[in-house]
């Protein structure tokens, strides 16, 4: 034991604190930073909705146009060909040449034209009457002599002016503005829009929309009307029919509105919904195809009055919407001279 | 090894170094002791380091609190990165895992279910139990991944509400689908809707926060351990001068303690130069033919699963809006085999049998982009029912089969590689292991050898 030994603890005092400040400085340089920083969540929040909502839509009304009479369409000349003997060089020849009839229509409008899952096939009232075509083309409606393609509302004259359809069966309403892009045939459905709501809504019309969130699909009548209603509702477009039902269903909106005959549809899969309200537009349904076949128009406005006088018309009516009333007359055939 | 008694007639060399007045040259005797009060401290110092033992004492400090630092800093030092490597293996690594699984259950989910629809009606019971374990692996993986702290909490929060809103609007869309109801589709279109936009984005946020966190930890397991061998370096430096200046001045040429000092610090510094070696080759291994390669297989899965739900969503879509799935189906097919794709990516570091699924793999993207012509032109041309038959059924034209096969082969790759990676991630912590408690002993070592050998020189002078 030195006389130096005090000042040796002293100093190894000072060593043992510089070590572990060292030792710190070690474990703070060699243990690398922390945890990387939290990142926030992507992705619309909320309950979910349908795809391709628009709210409020891109409708605006359209003033009615009078400039024509939407029912007038071409008068069938003389007889009906009978199938498989199409005039040549006609629209009907060449469709019967390539083998099938290409239609385009809905699938998600429930009675008119929706995917039967039992069956594979879409079925409906526009169905049967496009299978009236084809049958008057082919003899008869086999797969092979139509297909069907599902399509939207908003697709239905593209489709039709670049030949991708020969023709279009979709619950279309006869327009003069929608008459300067297609050709229509006669009226084969009288509809009118209307409302569809919860049972027990307070909405009784059209006049107690005043700032509801009311639906239609892009590209229809519907919306435009639903834009130019006096009480200002705010309009929601979807891009299918059945869209709609799914934002009433999860109380994303107060109304959907248009053709009595598509909220039928709507209303069979809910039995908690009810159409209420008069009708407040008048839309005749029309057969669309391309503006410069009119051999097609008059072929088609042929069958279709085969169909109001033999019954067929009625059969159909019958066969998809008796539920929603008796089968009334088919609508009259208004002809352009 | 000691020789005479120390060399006499050294000038200033005296014998007990206390007593100021024994002090040589020609200062003024030092009336305060060393350490005493301000402005003769380092009058005092140098005083003292005049004298031989004070230099050694001091040198010895120097070599005490260099020794220390180095013991310290590469003990903590090896303890941390080890850490760091067992982090990769039982908890970065697993939940990298643990994401892809998570977007890949999705993924299948959301194809199964459009399959399913596809069915019509009651769907098949081998869709239905798919779907079923699917749903289940990603609430599986989301808990997993829901434990993990410091991940994108954010992301998970939002899957984990937005999840069973999933699963419920599928539940809707069977019911209706049950009663051939086209309100069905109307809710499987806004589950897809809400998978695409929401779930599945979420889920690849979750997946990069995984691979952040276990590239960090990969790097602190890998970091150079600068401050250890800076100072291990810096108390061998120290040690061999110490000794060469003993030997100079003691004739005596070793030093058992300082010898002994310095065989235990060059083997200190070779074992953390090697153990860093090694481990870092190990985990660059486990990177390059594991987790890296884990991702691009899975990356390649992932892009075959949103094919196949492409191939059945154009179908469900029925002509009308079909074609931008049918655009983005080709172009997953060429990001999986074309030129730079997800497989040859894969293939670079593949092993020979993991090479051989991926030739498999290959030649079943051939087979299913030809069945997919077929079908496509069957849909185009208004033969739908052998277009459905041909995406969900079996034989010689099935689609379903050729891209099931094909899930399987990059599945069994990724477990192979996912193996791969765990085998290196413990080969490196085993590495570090050893190293920790080595370079404690041999510091341990190292400082006593200093104390003892300088001790002794010192102890002469009394």
């Amino acid at each position: 034991m030195t006389v130096h030994g005090p000042h040796r603890t002293a100093r190894r005092r000072r060593f043992r604190s510089l070590a572990g400040a060292l030792g710190a400085v070690a474990l703070l340089a060699l243990a690398g930073c922390g945890a990387p920083a939290t990142t926030g969540a992507v992705g619309p929040t909320g309950a979910p909705r349908p795809q391709d909502v628009q709210e409020p839509a891109h409708a605006s009304p359209q003033p009615p146009d009078t400039s024509c009479n939407p029912r007038a369409s071409l008068r069938p000349s003389g007889g009906l060909p009978s199938a498989g003997q199409m005039p040549a060089g006609s629209t009907m020849a060449k469709i019967a040449a390539r083998g099938r009839l290409i239609v385009g229509v809905d699938q998600t409008t429930y009675l008119f034209g929706y995917l039967d899952s039992t069956t594979g096939q879409i079925s409906g009232f526009d169905i049967d009457v496009a299978n009236e075509m084809a049958t008057a083309i082919f003899g008869d409606a086999s797969p092979q002599h139509v297909q069907y393609k599902a399509i939207s509302s908003a697709q239905r004259i593209p489709f039709l002016q670049n030949d991708t359809v020969d023709i279009v069966v979709d619950s279309m309403t006869i327009t003069c503005e929608r008459a300067k892009s297609v050709a229509f045939s006669t009226d084969y459905f009288d509809a009118g829009q209307r409302i569809l709501v919860h049972k027990g809504s307070p909405i009784k019309g059209p006049d107690d929309l005043a700032g509801k969130k009311v639906c239609a699909a892009d590209g229809t009548t519907s919306i435009s009307t639903i834009a130019g209603l006096k009480a200002k509702p705010v309009p929601v477009a979807v891009k299918d029919w059945t869209d709609c039902m799914v934002l009433l269903q999860q109380g994303q909106i107060d109304a959907v509105s248009t053709d009595d005959s598509i909220l039928d549809g709507l209303a069979a899969q809910d039995p908690t919904t009810q159409i209420v309200g008069p009708k407040f537009t008048d839309e005749p349904h029309g057969i669309a195809m391309g503006k410069n076949n009119d051999d097609l128009v008059r072929f088609v406005n042929g069958v279709l009055d085969r169909m109001r006088a033999d019954g067929g018309w009625k059969a159909i009516y019958t066969r998809w919407l008796s539920r929603v009333g008796p089968t009334p007359e088919p609508p009259a055939a208004v002809y352009t001279g | 090894m000691s020789t005479a008694a120390p060399a006499p007639a050294r000038p200033g060399r005296t014998s007990p170094p206390s007593p100021p007045a024994q002090r040589g040259a020609g200062n003024t005797p030092v009336a305060a002791r060393p350490g005493g009060t301000g402005g003769t401290l380092a009058d005092a110092l140098r005083d003292r380091l005049r004298s031989t033992p004070g230099r050694l004492t001091a040198v010895l400090a120097v070599l005490v609190l260099l020794g220390l630092g180095a013991g310290l800093a590469s003990v903590i030092g090896v303890e941390s990165r080890g850490g760091a490597v067992e982090e990769t293996a039982t908890h970065s690594g697993p939940l990298t895992v643990q994401a892809q699984l998570l977007y890949r259950s999705m993924s299948d989910a959301d194809a199964t279910a459009a399959s399913a629809y596809l069915s019509g009606g009651v769907e098949p019971a081998a869709l239905r139990s798919r779907y079923l374990a699917d749903i289940d692996a990603a609430t599986k993986a989301l808990a997993a991944l829901g434990a993990s702290p410091g991940g994108a909490t954010d992301a998970v929060r939002a899957l984990n509400a937005g999840l069973p809103g999933y699963t419920g609007l599928v539940e809707t869309a069977r019911v209706y689908n049950r009663q051939n109801l086209p309100l069905g589709a109307a809710y499987l279109r806004e589950a897809s809707g809400l998978m695409s936009t929401s779930l599945l984005p979420n889920a690849q946020k979750v997946y990069q926060a995984e691979t952040t966190a276990l590239d960090t930890d990969r790097d602190s397991g890998g970091g150079v351990p600068w401050l250890a061998l800076a100072l291990g370096v810096l108390v061998l430096v120290g040690l061999i001068g110490t000794q060469r200046y003993l030997s100079r001045h003691t004739h005596r040429t070793f030093n058992v303690g300082l010898l002994t000092a310095t065989a235990a610090g060059v083997v200190l510094v070779l074992w953390l130069g090697l153990s860093w070696t090694l481990s870092s080759v190990n985990l660059s291994e486990g990177k390059n033919n594991g987790s890296a390669q884990v991702k691009m297989l899975s990356d390649a899965r992932i892009a075959a699963l949103q094919a196949r739900a492409d191939e059945s969503l154009t179908l469900v879509a029925h002509g009308g809006s079909g074609d931008r799935f049918d655009v983005d189906f080709g172009r997953k097919l060429a990001a999986l085999d074309g030129k730079g794709g997800a497989l040859d990516d894969a293939e670079q570091n593949a092993d020979p049998a993991t090479l051989d699924e991926l030739r498999a793999v290959r030649n079943d993207l051939t087979a299913w982009r030809s069945r997919h012509k077929a079908l496509r032109d069957n849909d185009d041309n208004g033969r739908f029912p052998l277009a459905v038959q041909a995406a969900i059924g079996h034989g010689d034209a099935s689609t379903a089969d050729v891209s099931a096969d094909l899930d399987k082969r990059l599945g069994r790759a990724i477990d192979d590689a996912q193996g791969t990676f765990t085998a290196r991630a413990g080969s490196a912590g085993d590495d570090l292991t050893g190293a920790g408690v080595g370079t404690g002993i041999l510091a341990v070592v190292l400082l006593g050898g200093t104390v003892m050998g300088i001790q002794r020189r010192v102890a002469e002078y009394r």
